[in-house]
């Protein structure tokens, strides 16, 4: 069962680019590996078991996965018209910035 | 040696796609990821995840081909090919693990229980972390969505 460790290295590398990417687009490649490490492990586990059940179950995974997709890539281009980057700390540097001179205000 | 061949693969598309600085570059690996990944389940005869994967993964793709190419920062400085060389490199030392070790046997000494019985059953663990993970996002949007409206009222 060689794919355990696979997918648990992919998906330490999910996480990892999950709390160190900056992009937003960095940001949701990350969360796409995460699902591809939960995707192969669980499809893997089945078919070595020899459950057919696993690859139909496959569906409801992406079809989990592509809403997720959806809500972050329509946040992205919310976020990345209203603020003109995709890089969150430019973002969050704005919004400090707008909060400090509406208290000046 | 063909399992750990693609797992070479599919760690080093993983190390690029993240760490590459051009995001069109990232997601031209991440191409190559989803690709290692269908093979992958060529290899362990589930064919129908295969082509599933690929055609989600192409609609994925190609959505985030777009938005990086319109969306995406452009970065100041290029990727080197020594930091290419770089990144392939630690893809390679990061699959190490997944070729060398393996988990298999029984849970415990005196188990009779198998480590992949074990791991199928508690399966419906995933549905209620991914259902609660939605839920959160689910949350998160509806409180800025509230706070925009009150905002607006004001």
């Amino acid at each position: 069962m060689d794919f355990v460790i696979l997918s648990l290295v992919m998906l330490a590398i999910g996480i990892y680019g999950l709390l160190t990417n900056r992009q937003l687009i960095k940001v949701f490649i990350s969360v796409e590996l995460i699902a591809v490490a939960a995707t192969l492990n669980f499809v893997m586990l089945a078919s070595v078991m020899g459950v057919g059940l696993g690859q139909a179950f496959l569906i409801l995974a992406f079809s989990t996965d592509t809403a997720v997709s959806g809500v972050i890539l329509a946040l992205l281009v919310v976020v990345s018209r209203k603020y003109g980057t995709s890089d969150i700390s430019k973002i969050l540097q704005t919004i400090k910035d707008k909060d400090e001179s509406e208290d000046e205000a | 040696m063909i399992f750990e061949v693609l797992a070479v693969g599919l760690i080093i598309s993983a190390v690029l796609a993240l760490f590459l600085e051009e995001v069109i570059y990232s997601v031209a690996a991440l191409a190559g990821t989803f690709f290692f990944v269908a093979l992958i389940f060529v290899e362990y005869n589930a064919i129908f995840a295969a082509i599933f994967t690929f055609a989600a993964g192409v609609g994925t793709l190609a959505v985030l081909f777009l938005s990086g190419e319109m969306l995406g920062d452009k970065p100041v400085n290029k990727t080197s090919p020594k930091r290419v060389g770089i990144l392939i490199g630690a893809g390679a030392v990061l699959s190490l693990p997944a070729i060398f070790f393996s988990v298999s046997g029984s849970i415990s000494a005196d188990s009779n229980i198998m480590f992949g019985d074990a791991l199928w059953n508690v399966r419906g663990l995933d549905v209620v972390l991914q259902a609660l993970v939605i839920l959160t996002i689910a949350l998160g949007i509806a409180v800025v969505l509230h706070e925009k409206k009150r905002k607006g009222g004001q």
